[in-house]
């Protein structure tokens, strides 16, 4: 780290940081004798150490001038307001407050320097010429706070700032002057960030990049304007030969990491489409940076109509292009904009051993609502070490409204019952000579059993001899836990017998078995997990279809830019999205996260489906990747599949429920909206009409693509699948045919 | 739309045949050489590309992975009809999954584009003590299937490369003759029959 950089390496963003955001420092406080003159500051501004509010650090933007020091040397910092003397927050405050319109500081502030002896906060100093470059990004829909983010030469790590106005009195003071002399429409929402940028430009060159607009650069070298600022405005119009020139010349090794990008190595999607520096992604919208990159599969693949064909449908239906301006109408009209409204969601610490048990009476009763309990859990997950507790009231072994002596009992019965079960096909030597079906789903079994999770320790073992010297595995050897999650399934194959053994079941039972490591028990919670799941293992696939017609309908209605660029990539039969739903992301997500993903998701909280909102908010997340780059449906397709494992769980959570709260206030605006006398005059409220039958077509019985809002002569009612998304009973959905000859 | 690729002919090809036998494995060894045994199963789609070199064309190969057990065949039959060949592998210890290669074989009749080149692989030859499907088994089959057959190990590492570069030499020379309108569209499948190099395995 160079010597004039001054940044506290602590904050690396892992989660072990969440606990313990920055201490008081009374401590070690600075023995500053230098002191700087404070140029400019800004209150409340933030640093976001974790998605949790509750970690959120309040501290001043600043510029300090050392003593003597040229523009250049002026110091960037950012100071928590728990490591400032009351007196240095006087300080600021005051240089804040008298910052005025027209750039003259009235007063000179002398402040300490701020420096590098703070030690568990996220403070940071950083002179003007070290900064490379400044991405600035106002409050928009999604983004409460504004934030700034800064890119050193060095291109340490430095956390990004927000600014909370709202909180700032300085800002809202501005905001006010603003208002009176400007009419609303005139340029943009005023915020922190603008009077912050101001200032800076004051003291260095400051250039926007015309390939991005939110980047900018500071003092840039006249190499970086070329590669970021050409002198032409977009991007589209550069023609060849300064096109190579810019790649040639471009920063951040672009063109490596552009061939990484279009191998799609894992990750490097990810990392590089998502976290690099924002003009890698400008640059590969320019399409001869795309043929650099043509490994980049572009293969159109003829698919096949799914099912009921989702995509013809939507041919048929060319009314669906309609639809988002009637939304717009119906909601624009109703005066407020519902969009707009402030979803401030926030992630909470797990749920403790302790939490957990005081949420018992001494009986072992519920002495707080159930509903109480969904809340924690949905917002905060479970620690590890109540898991194999918690799981069985959430996945509906245990009646929430049990006491201690009746668990006891209920479970007692249970695994009675279990081994009885499991006895009945163990001791039916009968069976496993000629009943073939039988054993072709027990062979099934233990091949998929052999290959489920084998990288987590507790399956990965091959040291127990095979109790089946006939068993294609008996020379590999298993161990004593793949044993168990086998016969687990053997039983639940004859336990449920009309569904039967489907793949992806393992992958269910998994993560249950090991959380709890007792068959029986884990047995029970696995038939209460798939009493749900039951839906996605139908043998005409109608569950899964519905699914994906709500998530069809849902993008529709929630990200219709998306939905038509999906349209033209031929990928609105969203089948990228079905490994995701059929097995609720367990091949997404790292182990972990999928215990913590589906514990929340078993609450039901907000919706029974809240798993169609996950898919959303991970589309809603790459949306400006899939539609720059992904013109094809094998494209979509191996995009999603390569975000495996490289997915952030509590980001994802997140902006589910932001997403989720949005969806409702959307339906309950349509639905005010027709509720309105005037309108039902003319048009009385009626269910979602019937669509036309498209059965003979496939003979599988599916519901046919509808649009999420049918547009009516000026009214829109919300389809039913979209409807099912608000509530938070789960769908039950038997598979009526019995099982029936050998499957493949 | 074509000048900028790195490619001449572009071949989509898929693995089709009963859970467990192997079609993953196979699909690995040939797009990145490796193999492991405690594989995980395919849910639902994806898919691999290999760029390989045949008479001085570049063949870009993408091929498809599909779930094998019957439940799923709804969505993987979506994907029959872009594909121009499709590889039927059985697993020569399992002899169910061989006696169903004929269903996966009307299943391609029934969904495929006519006249995708077909090959049938018996995988995992390497496994003689557990062996339940014999060579001979096999060329029987795929005679009367009429389609070119080969045994493969993706573990050992057999004939993986020959199968797929077999089957996309013929889709070549379907897709050459096609583009050449003064010949016949006969397909010469004795031709690729021979260069699937009979069946012999280990």
């Amino acid at each position: 780290m160079s010597s004039n950089y001054y940044y506290n390496p602590n904050s690396s963003h892992s989660q072990s940081v969440s606990a313990s955001p920055a201490r008081p420092s009374s401590a070690n406080m600075p023995s500053t004798s230098t002191r700087g003159a404070l140029l400019f500051a800004k209150s409340k501004v933030y640093v976001h150490p974790t998605s949790s509010a509750k970690d959120n650090i309040p501290g001043f933007i600043a510029l300090v001038r050392p003593p003597g020091g040229a523009d250049k040397d002026i110091l960037l910092a950012w100071v928590p307001e728990s490591q400032m003397r009351s007196d240095e927050v006087s300080a600021y405050t005051k240089v804040d407050l008298n910052m005025d319109d027209g750039l003259h500081a009235t007063l000179e502030v002398l402040v300490p320097m701020p420096s590098l002896t703070l030690t568990s906060s996220y403070a940071f100093a950083v002179p003007l010429h070290r900064i490379y470059s400044i991405m600035l990004r106002p409050p928009s829909l999604g983004w409460w706070w504004g934030s700034v983010i800064i890119h050193t030469r060095s291109e340490d790590v430095i956390p990004a700032l927000f600014f909370h106005d709202a909180e700032s009195q300085s800002t809202i003071m501005q905001q006010k002057i603003r208002n009176r002399k400007f009419t609303p429409q005139d340029g943009d929402l005023f915020w922190g960030g603008d009077q912050f940028m101001k200032y800076l430009r004051k003291y260095t060159i400051v250039e926007r990049s015309t390939f991005e607009q939110r980047l900018y650069l500071i003092n840039p070298d006249p190499d970086d304007l070329l590669s970021f600022s050409p002198p032409h405005a977009r991007v589209e119009t550069v023609d060849n030969e300064s096109l190579s020139k810019i790649i040639k010349d471009a920063r951040w090794n672009v063109l490596e990491r552009l061939a990484r990008v279009t191998r799609f190595s894992r990750r490097a999607a990810h990392e590089v489409i998502g976290n690099s520096p924002p003009v890698v992604r400008a640059m590969l919208n320019v399409p001869e940076v795309r043929q650099l990159g043509d490994d980049f599969d572009s293969a159109r693949v003829y698919l096949a109509k799914w099912a009921m064909s989702i995509s013809e449908e939507a041919e048929r239906n060319k009314t669906k292009i309609v639809w988002t301006d009637v939304v717009g109408d119906h909601i624009g009209s109703m005066g407020g904009d519902i969009l707009s409204v402030d979803d401030r969601v926030e992630r909470r610490n797990e749920v403790s051993r302790d939490e957990w048990k005081a949420f018992f009476d001494a009986s072992g009763r519920l002495r707080v609502t159930v509903s109480e309990v969904k809340e924690r859990v949905f917002h905060g997950g479970l620690s590890r070490d109540i898991r194999s507790e918690a799981w069985l009231f959430l996945l509906g072994v245990y009646p929430w409204d049990s006491s201690q002596l009746e668990r006891q009992s209920i479970m007692a019965a249970k695994r009675d019952e279990y081994f009885r079960l499991k006895r009945q096909w163990w001791d039916d030597i009968d069976r496993h000579q000629i009943d073939t079906v039988w054993k072709d789903q027990r062979n099934r079994i233990e091949k998929d059993v052999h290959r489920t999770d084998r990288n987590i320790p507790l399956f990965a073992g091959e040291d127990t001899p095979h109790p089946d010297p006939d068993s294609p595995f008996a020379n590999i050897g298993t161990n004593v836990h793949l044993e168990q999650l086998k016969d687990m399934l053997i039983t639940y194959n004859e336990y449920n017998k009309s569904l039967g053994y489907v793949q992806g079941m393992s992958d269910l039972l998994s993560p249950i078995y090991a959380v709890v490591q007792d068959d029986a028990v884990a047995f029970w919670a696995f038939v209460g997990f798939m009493n749900r799941m039951q839906r996605n293992f139908l043998r005409d696939q109608s569950g899964m279809h519905r699914q994906l017609l709500a998530l069809d309908n849902l993008v529709q209605l929630m990200e219709p830019q998306l939905y038509t660029h999906l349209e033209k990539a031929d990928s609105t039969n969203f089948f990228f999205m079905f490994r995701m739903l059929l097995v609720w992301f367990k091949r997404e997500f790292k182990w972990v996260d999928v215990l913590r993903l589906w514990e929340v998701l078993w609450t039901d909280y907000l919706s029974s489906q809240f798993v169609i909102f996950v898919g959303l908010a991970i589309l809603d997340k790459h949306k400006e990747v899939i539609i720059e780059h992904l013109e094809h449906f094998d494209e979509v397709l191996k995009y999603m599949n390569e975000l495996s494992k490289t997915i952030d769980l509590e980001d994802t959570l997140t902006r589910a429920e932001v997403l989720f709260y949005r969806f409702q206030r959307t339906v309950d605006a349509i639905d005010r909206k027709n509720k309105e006398p005037s309108n039902s005059a003319s048009f009385p409220t009626a269910p979602l009409t019937p669509h036309p039958s498209m059965n003979g077509q496939t003979g599988l019985g599916l519901p046919d693509k509808t649009l999420p809002l049918k547009p009516e002569a000026g009214k829109v009612i919300i389809s039913d699948v979209l409807r099912e998304l608000l509530s938070k009973e789960i769908i039950v959905v038997n598979d009526t045919i019995p099982m029936e000859g050998y499957e493949s | 739309m074509a000048s900028s690729r790195n490619y001449d002919i572009l071949i989509k090809l898929l693995l089709i045949g009963d859970s467990g036998v192997g079609k993953s494995c196979l699909l690995l060894r040939f797009s990145e050489d490796s193999f492991t045994p405690s594989f995980i199963t395919t849910i639902g789609i994806d898919f691999k590309i290999r760029t390989i070199d045949l008479d001085g064309k570049r063949i870009k190969m993408q091929i498809w992975d599909t779930a094998g057990q019957e439940r799923f065949r709804t969505i993987t039959t979506a994907y029959y009809r872009g594909a121009m060949g499709i590889l039927l592998v059985y697993d020569v210890t399992d002899e169910k999954s061989f006696n169903n290669i004929r269903n996966w074989f009307s299943n391609v009749e029934q969904h495929a584009s006519e006249g995708v080149n077909k090959l049938l692989i018996g995988n995992k030859c390497d496994w003689e003590e557990k062996r339940a499907v014999s060579t001979e088994q096999g060329k029987v089959l795929a005679n009367e299937l009429g389609i070119p057959f080969i045994e493969a190990s993706a573990k050992a590492n057999i004939n993986v490369e020959e199968a797929f570069v077999s089957l996309a030499r013929q889709i070549k020379q379907r897709v050459d003759l096609a583009s050449e309108p003064q010949q016949t569209n006969n397909i010469d499948i004795s031709s690729g029959q021979k260069s699937a190099g009979g069946g012999k395995c280990c």
